[in-house]
């Protein structure tokens, strides 16, 4: 008994004085700086532990887990697993020498099934064949130890994220990992999925699995976290034992200083209308729906991942088609909803996933900004590169964008600077309408704090806000009434005078 | 960080500049290489004259690289191009020398037509989402097959001397052919670089969604690029026809069509869209004449032209990938 305890404790990874320079735009390493991406970062695992990685976006949790993974090289530092030193040069090392890495975007090959995504690359072969029997029969083993009982045959796209991601895992498995790295896996999951991988998670750990678990979610690391360790700015801020969790330390750990209030109101809604909805049907097989949406108000819209929100806000906009069911806006129809009718029109919808939709990646800060309403800046079509600039550094200063510069392009910046791009290219000029589709997902309490000061600031303006959200805590803290969403359809309204409450947004959302 | 990222700057900023300069003037450099080349081992090369062939050879293809780039910029390409050239020609020749019309006519006809094709492959393209690989394969075999037909596969030569002083009329050294491709590329290196048009077509080619949902006209970008190409080609086909003083429906041709897009890879665009600049396609077209000029010079078989664009294409994707990786 004694011994296994010892076992648990044993040290099987430690990562020494890491550091890693920044570089310019053009790849070369600043060695002379004081800044660095990464600065002696210490780390260690213990067997059987689930390690919590917390901090900000930019914080250099990422890049210390592209270290581990292999993916990208350290500058300084060394990498100690089982005793032994190891130097990863790619991410095959890393595989072989035990370490599974679960990236927060998911990597299947969406077009074939899902034993061939567990053995991609990995096949097994018999007399020169592919043996697909025993590659069905191994899938679905694995797929039963996470607890997913589907069939091997299933094409992977039909699949949704969280079990896409229950695939990604039960991949890493066969790979006999003995650590693994979860990058905010649960960042598009719903809570029933939260649940099983959880529970999941646990089983692995009484395996004497080891994890490393980057969240932004508190709630998350209370539930399943051993230890906690905090990086700021590329430096250890702090170690905690989750048994010794304190709110206001791990936050000032996080930010260098208490955080004042997280959710700020000081708009007021006003009577005129902005956004009418009526008997819209998202798709043929659901119930209309009908919504309304006032002037300097924050609508939120609740519901879980699938509901049918996301198709809502995008039917609005005229980004997707529907079935049937008006639109009126400032009190006349919508005859046929386009993004370039209603970029005109003033609303403005920033999407769920940036990079799919969201940014260009492959352009600029100031590029990015001014896309949206390029025809409105420049009535002549001629860009005129003083005036661009001038809108681009404007909200730079505006939204506290960090960048070197308004030329650094949008996919080297950290998540809360990238949303911090979206959100800057739809207010660059006010809009009348803002669809916001989780305004906040994947970015740290600092840039949240930031993005909810603003959004309040918006409405006080006047900006008729809709909200989509999957976070607790944001809904009920933004909103001044919610609409909850259930299968494509609404399922309740509530005004925040009866009083918003967890339980009760959370029957809608299972009506 | 400021101050240090300032010392840091100032002392290495020839570095840099350097260093940004080869990152965005890929073709830049390797021209220089191989004119450098060119002016250290092959006889004759360094003349007056020479230069002014070099010139007066790449001032069509510069033209045609320019639409190409257009389609290449959406992650598209126009397999038609060659073919549109063809019948271009036959429809100016037809007009202007069987028909007797008017030089302003036949050629107004030609670029309309031209257009009008890359209409066609735009819309199917677009609209009926066929993958440009396809589309304007097919509508390249069409129209070769009616060049032909319309032709009944003859040439049409010693064609009106007031058509051929569209393109000869010598103006100093150059010749009015010359001073349109510079004007073409003139105006749409302003078009591509300050126009809200040039930057919603670049957005365009990077991610397509995203255009689509900042309210970017992304139908009417997509089909206008395969119009510009129609266009050129057919100002192309006009151009080539004058050079050659005859209309022939397999003018141009599917290798013309791929010495085109070579040049245009050569100079920094990208088959997956979003890349591509006037400057580079430029270069693009040069680099390829000098080394067909060299040869020439050198007296070899035609045929090693080939294998060395062959090399130079794929010296030119692998610089890239370099000084992606590197710089």
């Amino acid at each position: 008994m004694e011994k296994e305890g010892q076992e648990l404790n044993e040290t099987i990874l430690k990562m020494q004085g890491i550091t890693k320079f920044i570089f310019d735009s053009e790849g070369i390493a600043l060695k002379n700086t004081n800044v660095k991406i990464l600065e002696n970062i210490n780390f260690d695992l213990r067997r059987g532990e689930v390690h919590v990685l917390v901090g900000e976006n930019g914080a250099g949790k990422s890049t210390l887990m592209k270290i581990l993974g292999g993916i990208i090289p350290p500058d300084e530092g060394e990498i100690i697993i089982d005793g032994a030193p190891a130097v990863f040069k790619s991410a095959k090392e890393s595989k072989a020498a035990g370490i599974g890495f679960i990236h927060q975007e998911l990597n299947l090959c969406q077009n074939i099934d899902i034993a061939h995504n567990m053995f991609l690359g990995n096949e097994i072969v018999k007399n020169g064949v592919l043996n697909m029997k025993e590659m069905y029969k191994r899938s679905r083993e694995l797929l039963m130890s996470v607890g997913f009982d589907v069939n091997p045959k299933t094409i992977v796209r039909n699949l949704s994220t969280a079990q896409q991601q229950l695939i990604e895992i039960a991949k890493a498995i066969s790979c006999n990992s003995s650590i693994f790295i979860m990058d905010e896996p649960t960042a598009s999951l719903s809570q029933n999925e939260i649940n099983i991988l959880f529970k999941l998670i646990k089983e692995m750990k009484s395996k004497g699995i080891s994890i490393i678990y980057i969240s932004h979610r508190f709630e998350e690391l209370l539930q399943i976290g051993d230890r906690i360790t905090v990086l700021r700015d590329g430096k250890n801020s702090g170690n905690m034992n989750v048994s010794e969790f304190n709110y206001d330390e791990l936050v000032n750990m996080m930010v260098g200083r208490t955080l004042g209030k997280m959710h700020v109101c000081t708009h007021v809604p006003q009577e005129t209308e902005i956004l009418r909805v009526e008997n819209l049907k998202i798709s043929k097989r659901t119930l209309p729906l009908s919504i309304t949406v006032k002037k300097g108000e924050i609508v939120g819209l609740g519901g879980l991942v699938g509901s049918g929100r996301t198709e809502l806000a995008q039917s609005i906009y005229g980004a997707r088609q529907f079935p049937s069911g008006d639109i009126f806006y400032m009190g006349s129809k919508i005859r046929k909803p386009s993004p370039r009718s209603s970029v005109q029109k003033g609303i403005a919808y920033l999407s769920e996933d940036r990079k799919l939709d969201g940014l260009v990646m492959e352009m600029d800060i100031c590029k990015n900004v001014t896309l949206t309403y390029l025809d409105r800046f420049f009535k002549k079509k001629i860009i005129f590169k003083s005036r661009e600039t001038g809108i681009a550094q404007k909200q730079i200063d505006d939204l506290h964008i960090m960048c070197r510069s308004m030329y650094q392009l949008v996919n080297t910046l950290s998540g809360g600077n990238q949303q911090k791009v979206v959100l800057a290219k739809w207010i660059s000029e006010m809009p009348v309408l803002l669809i916001l589709d989780e305004p906040t997902r994947g970015i740290d309490i600092n840039a949240k704090a930031e993005i909810y000061r603003l959004m309040d600031k918006l409405a006080s303006q006047g900006v008729a806000i809709l909200m989509i959200s999957s976070e607790m805590p944001e809904l009920i803290g933004m909103s001044d009434r919610i609409y909850v969403m259930c299968a494509g359809s609404i399922s309740d309204e509530i005004n925040k005078s009866e009083g918003f409450t967890q339980e009760r947004i959370l029957q809608g959302t299972l009506k | 960080m400021s101050v240090s990222t300032k010392t840091i700057n100032r002392t290495s900023s020839v570095n840099q500049f350097f260093r940004r300069f080869v990152k965005n003037n890929g073709a830049i450099v390797i021209f220089v290489i191989i004119f450098g080349f060119a002016l250290l081992f092959v006889k004759n090369f360094a003349s007056a004259q020479n230069m002014l062939i070099i010139i007066k050879q790449s001032a069509v293809p510069v033209i045609a690289c320019i639409g190409m780039t257009m389609v290449l910029m959406t992650g598209g390409i126009d397999l038609s191009f060659g073919y549109n050239i063809g019948f271009t020609s036959i429809v100016a020749g037809l007009l202007i020398k069987t028909m007797g019309a008017p030089v302003w006519l036949g050629i107004l006809a030609a670029l309309t037509a031209g257009a009008a094709i890359g209409l066609g492959n735009g819309i199917l393209v677009d609209k009926v989402n066929v993958p440009a690989f396809i589309t304007t394969l097919g509508t390249g075999y069409i129209v070769l097959g009616a060049a032909q037909i319309v032709s009944k596969g003859n040439t049409i030569n010693k064609l009106p001397k007031n058509f051929l002083a569209v393109g000869q009329t010598p103006v100093g050294v150059f010749n009015t052919t010359i001073l349109i491709a510079i004007a073409v590329a003139v105006i749409f290196y302003i078009i591509l670089q300050r126009s809200t048009y040039g930057r919603a077509l670049s957005a365009f080619g990077y991610n397509k969604r995203a255009s689509f949902v900042s309210g970017v006209a992304t139908s009417k970008i997509h089909i206008s690029v395969y119009v510009i190409s129609g266009f050129m080609a057919a100002m192309t086909g006009i151009l080539l026809t004058i050079r050659v003083n005859c209309a022939q429906p397999d003018l141009g041709g599917g290798d013309y069509t791929f010495q085109i897009i070579t040049a245009a890879i050569i100079g920094g665009a990208s088959l997956f869209g979003g890349k591509g600049t006037i400057v580079g396609s430029v270069f693009g077209v040069l680099i390829i004449k000098v080394i067909e000029n060299c040869i020439n010079l050198a007296g070899v078989q035609y045929f090693l032209f080939q294998a060395v664009l062959g090399i130079v294409i794929l010296f030119a994707i692998v610089f890239e990938s370099i000084k992606n990786k590197k710089l």
